[in-house]
């Protein structure tokens, strides 16, 4: 198996350089000029030379390209053209939120969604089952910034409980936490919430339908058993699945919940990045999900090996 | 003994009884449609009326949704204007009106282009072996920048324009199309009555046609409807990101992300377009569900 | 950067986001401020974001500083001598004055920051430098400016508000080429720069600087004695006008700079929130037009725009139904300022004439080409002008082609001096400081020397005459008289058409007090209870 790692490893070496060439090829040939920016509403276009070259801008594609490769193997990821703080300065700075949000987001859809789902497959169905498959798609319907506003209006504003925007570090206090991030995460969730509660459903009547199970229900175990024992652990590869692929989609959220409560995440980052041509702020960031990907990829294979015994590679 | 029946849809039905009983019901083709598929029953109707709203929207609207009228900006819903005017005057009912047009069209269109480029590149990538491994890397490259960043990315690269926010989303999508037929292809070559094809002499686009497509068309439809549900939403989210539509088009996502600012004040101008597009894709989902239900009973099991 | 510096800056980063932030003192020291754009670099002469001078403010000193009169007044310098011909001007710093290092303000720090400042101040500064014979400092305290013609509004040039300020650095940072950015905030301003908390598109903290030596005088705007009543002040970017909204209401933020005018009515509405006039000088909205290319190089194309557009529906459009919060403006410069005037300024008045307008049209020989309007999306007011302008060019019959973009490619593309079907232009829209406006002095958008003039490249000789003379006018009566004239030549010319003269709000927590209306946020004499 360790071969089979090792193997997968380095596979994945090319597709994250050949992300980065990808999007550096974008960027190179994307309007939209920094140096403009910078060089602000009252400056020459003399002036906007002077900058773009110092900054290095006017350069071929393929030099600057391999020159920043050679840098990144180096550990350097660059300056921002804008603040001239190294990116990975930023980037580090940015990463805490982003991943608090996220697992915090897990966290809640995962004590939610698979409850519902259990239920759901439960009373398979019934009306209960339909209505909370329902209340599922409601969830992957509704876009997050809706939502975002509408939680923020109810329980920051008219109930005064939380909090309207900002960041507290788990470090300051874990009230003080969970506080900022609650309805951020809950405002997220509703869409992770939504495929994992469909998913649970799905592999759970799968299950359940299965000859073993009704074998142990004539047996005499109790039911309750039968579903969280048996039934969870196998439902938990498609679960991890889901997981694994709704990350993707819950980046896309984090963007947009991070816009609406102000949390200094990568998200914001990276949009603020793209419209503003930042580029070096830019390949830091994509070549840091790259990695991502490639490692929760990896780690949901890891995990199928745990829940399921005849997974093997 | 055994009292197991089982029909032709693969179902165990219970035996025919005595004629003490009285008849089952008789539903007619349509009721027995609705009951036995609600969800395709409603997703398709809500969306039907969708799709009638947009084609007949010329006559539905009470203004030139352009029109401006900085006047009289930010009025509550009334007899003239019955959702109010937003930030310009504009009439917030006409507007979205006219906006279910680009919204479905950002949709459908979406769930076409990548559909077709994500199938085409599935073929390739499941009948070439050497191909196999460049695509499956490109499309792995692809998708492991988080699609709204790499739709964002696109759009920087031009104006902004329908037909330009179409492509973006479609390129975001269209990779786990190409997984999915590729999958289906590689499965599909191994079964015994393919490689009979094959060793028959029957030409690749043949065996496509007749064999691998109609087996992707199962999946595929049900993975379109999702991709269309996704990318409605994607454009609202580009929109609200400051990518999407530009305002002179307007789309439900526009108008949101124009009022997105005076929601606490006039929320009327977020909420109309919300609530459409909540309902359109609510329906293109639960058509997704249903569908996914009717076509493969085993997948209704599975993802 | 090698490994080590990437290592050392990750790990840095990580223990102080883990370290756990020191318990602010009494939170009356503390100012949580929300401004008008995100703070993504902090070198006041490399970028010209108003966002940037503003915390520049807080950092860096200025030798003299106009009042709320714009009249330059002494703030580092002590005395100056002038020659009568005003050609040679002497300066001595006032004593004690001290960087953030501590170490002290010498006249060489002076004209190093003068030197880096000159080229890039495209409205007086670059001007100066040409006219210099030379800039020395005499001695530690002491510094001389000799010209080769007379220059009698150097102090103005010295203390003016407009970006880029000339802000005074150490000659070490100030020896940095003015094209490139420094990466050295050591200041000699009220309040230091705190790098470490620094979070672009998030946040920056300004700390206290117990060496600075504030003048006698009270503070007016960027005149007299700076007093600072915070320890620490902490700008929070708030980009969701919604957020931003909700966060002040809530009281999370104590002083908004920019809420928006639809906003306003409910923060006026909340206890504990004042809301008032952020800056008597205004904004003076621009139709910005290309007149190198069909159909506009042609006079009568433009002043058929001129008579169409309708002032009223732009104001509306940037600023709401308030109606103290806008004008009409039939001219080009500030009103309630001294050299205000609408002479000249018919075609923006009255009832609008589009028939006419669609005459003028044929007359310059319109052939329904497309126009290249371009909006940037991204920022609300030159969104709203754009959508304003789509309307009203479709109403006198022109093919409007509304290019939507963000502000990073309008800037980009606006220097084009290609066809616009070659990726030229024909419109754009931005505003103008109306600080910026008083005088044709910093008014760089009024210049009409054709090829080395703005964005649009206006060409009038007749404004550039008045613009000449009014530099050598005597008195304030003969400076009216000519920005008489100069007004009406530039109408006539349709160097661009100003929209119209609009103000915004700020509003703040009600347990602020001293904050008063400039062109830019004042923290100075600022307290809270």
């Amino acid at each position: 198996m360790l071969a089979y790692f090792i193997r997968r490893v380095l596979a994945t070496i090319p597709v994250v350089l050949m992300v980065a060439l990808f999007v550096f090829s974008l960027l190179y040939i994307s309007p939209g000029d920094p140096a403009a920016i910078i060089a602000g509403d009252q400056a020459s276009p003399e002036d906007v030379e002077r900058i773009r070259a110092s900054l290095g801008l006017d350069r071929p594609f393929l030099v600057r390209f391999f020159e920043w490769l050679w840098h990144v193997m180096h550990g350097d990821l660059g300056t921002s053209i804008f603040t001239n703080l190294p990116v990975s300065h930023m980037i580090a700075q940015r990463i805490e939120p982003t991943v608090s949000l996220m697992t915090l987001t897990l966290i809640l859809s995962l004590s939610v969604a698979i409850p519902m789902g259990v239920i759901a497959a439960w009373k398979h169905g019934t009306l209960i089952d339909r209505l909370v498959m329902m209340v599922a798609v409601f969830g992957y319907s509704t876009p997050v910034f809706v939502v975002g506003y509408l939680l923020a209006y109810l329980f920051a504003l008219q109930l005064d409980w939380l909090p309207v925007q900002g960041f507290t570090s788990i470090t300051e206090g874990l009230v003080p936490f969970l506080r900022n991030l609650i309805l951020p995460a809950v405002a997220l969730g509703l869409i992770y919430m939504a495929l994992l509660a469909r998913i649970t459903r799905a592999t759970m009547l799968d299950v359940l339908s299965q000859d073993y199970v009704r074998t142990a229900k004539a047996k005499g175990v109790a039911q309750k058993g039968i579903l969280f024992v048996h039934a969870l652990k196998n439902a938990a590869v498609p679960i991890v699945t889901i997981v694994g692929i709704g990350f993707a989609t819950l980046i896309g959220g984090a963007v947009v919940t991070e816009s609406v409560f102000a949390i200094p995440g990568l998200g914001r980052l990276t949009v603020d990045a793209i419209l503003r041509r930042d580029y070096p702020v830019i390949q830091g960031v994509v070549l840091l999900f790259s990695f991502t990907y490639v490692l929760v990829n990896l780690a949901v294979d890891l995990l199928y090996t745990v829940f399921d015994p005849r997974i093997r590679y | 003994m055994s009292t197991s029946v089982i029909d032709a849809g693969g179902h165990a039905v219970a035996p025919t009884l005595p004629d003490v009983l009285p008849e089952p019901k008789r539903r007619g083709r349509v009721m027995g449609f609705i009951y036995r598929h609600p969800t395709i029953a409603l997703g398709g109707s809500v969306l039907g009326l969708m799709v009638l709203i947009a084609i007949f929207a010329p006559f539905l609207a009470t203004v030139d949704p352009t029109a401006l009228a900085p006047a009289k900006r930010t009025r509550p819903p009334s007899d003239l204007y019955w959702f109010g005017t937003d930030m310009l005057g504009r009439d917030v009912y006409s507007r979205v009106i006219y906006g279910s047009r680009v919204s479905l069209t950002v949709g459908f269109s979406v769930a076409a282009l990548a559909s077709i480029l994500g199938t085409t590149l599935g073929l390739v990538a499941g009948f070439t072996r050497w191909l196999d491994a460049i695509v499956m890397r490109v499309m792995d490259g692809l998708m492991s920048i988080p699609g709204i960043l790499l739709a964002i990315a696109l759009m920087a690269l031009t104006r902004a324009s329908m037909k330009n926010v179409i492509i973006a989303i479609a390129v975001a999508e269209f990779p786990r199309v190409c997984r999915l037929v590729r999958g289906v292809v590689l499965s599909l070559r191994e079964q015994p009555y393919v490689e009979a094809a094959i060793a028959s002499g029957t030409r690749i686009p043949v065996i496509i046609w007749r064999h691998i497509l109609p087996n992707t068309l199962a999946p595929l439809m049900v993975q379109a409807t999702f991709i269309c549900a996704s990318a409605m939403i994607g454009e609202a989210t580009l929109s609200f990101l400051g990518a999407g539509t530009p305002p002179i088009i307007p789309s439900w996502g526009n108008i949101m992300a124009e009022g997105r600012a005076l929601w606490q004040v006039k929320p009327y101008i977020v909420f109309f377009p919300a609530i459409f597009l909540c309902l359109t894709v609510l329906a293109v989902n639960m058509l997704g569900d249903g569908l996914r239900d009717a076509l493969d009973p085993r997948l209704a099991k599975r993802l | 950067m090698r490994r080590r510096d990437f290592l050392r800056t990750t790990t840095g980063a990580a223990t102080l986001l883990a370290a756990p932030r020191i318990g602010r003192a009494a939170d009356s020291k503390v100012l949580r401020f929300v401004p008008q754009a995100n703070l993504a670099n902090l070198d006041p002469i490399w970028t010209t974001q108003y966002v940037v001078r503003n915390g520049s403010l807080l950092i860096w000193d200025t030798l003299y500083g106009v009042n709320s009169k714009l009249e330059p007044q002494p703030q580092m310098v002590e005395a100056h001598e002038v020659t009568a011909d005003f050609k040679t001007w002497t300066f001595r710093l006032r004593p004690g004055l001290k960087f953030h290092d501590n170490e002290p303000v010498l006249a060489r720090d002076a004209v190093a920051s003068i030197t880096r400042w000159m080229p890039r101040d495209n409205s007086m500064g670059v001007n100066i430098k040409k006219q210099l014979d030379a800039l020395e400092a005499v001695d530690d305290r002491t510094f001389r400016f000799r010209f080769k013609t007379p220059y009698p509004k150097l102090l103005f040039a010295l203390g003016k508000s407009s970006t880029p300020c000339l802000f005074i650095m150490p000659e070490r940072i100030a020896a940095t080429d003015p094209f490139k950015q420094i990466s050295d905030y050591v200041g000699s301003g009220p309040m230091r720069f705190n790098k470490d908390e620094w979070v672009p598109g998030s946040g920056a903290v300004f700390e206290r600087f117990a060496g600075y030596q504030p003048r006698a005088e009270k503070a007016s705007w960027l005149a007299g004695g700076k007093r600072m009543n915070f320890d620490r002040i902490e700008w929070k970017i708030l980009p969701d006008a919604a957020t931003a909204s909700g966060a002040l209401q809530n009281g999370e933020v104590d002083w908004w700079e920019t809420p928006i005018p639809d906003l306003v009515p409910l923060l006026k509405k909340t206890p504990g929130v004042v809301v008032d006039i952020a800056d008597p000088l205004g904004n003076i909205g621009s139709f910005r037009i290309n007149h190198l290319h069909p159909p506009f190089n042609d006079v009568r194309a433009r002043r058929a725009v001129q008579i169409a557009l309708n002032q009223e529906d732009y104001m509306r459009a940037v600023v709401g139904d308030d109606e103290t919060l806008w004008k009409k403006l039939p001219g080009f410069f500030t009103p309630d300022t001294p050299l205000y005037t609408e002479q000249g300024g018919e075609p923006l008045k009255g009832p609008r004439k589009y028939d006419m307008a669609k005459q003028l049209l044929a007359e310059a020989g319109y052939k329904n080409e497309p126009i290249i309007l371009l909006v940037a999306t991204d920022v609300a007011i030159t969104k709203a002008q754009g959508d304003v302008s789509a309307d009203l060019l479709k109403q006198i019959g022109m093919n409007v082609q509304y290019t939507a973009l963000d502000w990073g490619t309008v800037g980009q593309r606006r220097a084009s001096k290609e066809p616009p079907d070659k990726g030229g232009w024909h419109i754009f829209h931005t505003w103008h400081a109306g600080a910026d406006c008083i005088s044709p002095a910093p008014y760089t958008a009024l210049d009409a020397s054709g090829d080395t003039a703005w964005f649009g490249w206006p060409k009038s000789d007749a404004v550039q005459a008045k613009i000449a003379e009014w530099y050598l006018a005597s008195d304030l009566a003969a400076e009216k008289k000519i920005i008489g004239d100069l007004n009406q030549a530039a109408m006539e010319d349709v160097v661009y058409i100003p929209t119209g003269f609009f103000r915004f709000y700020q509003a703040w927590r009600k347990n602020l007090s001293g904050i008063v209306d400039a062109p830019f946020p004042v923290f100075w004499d600022v307290s809270k209870t």
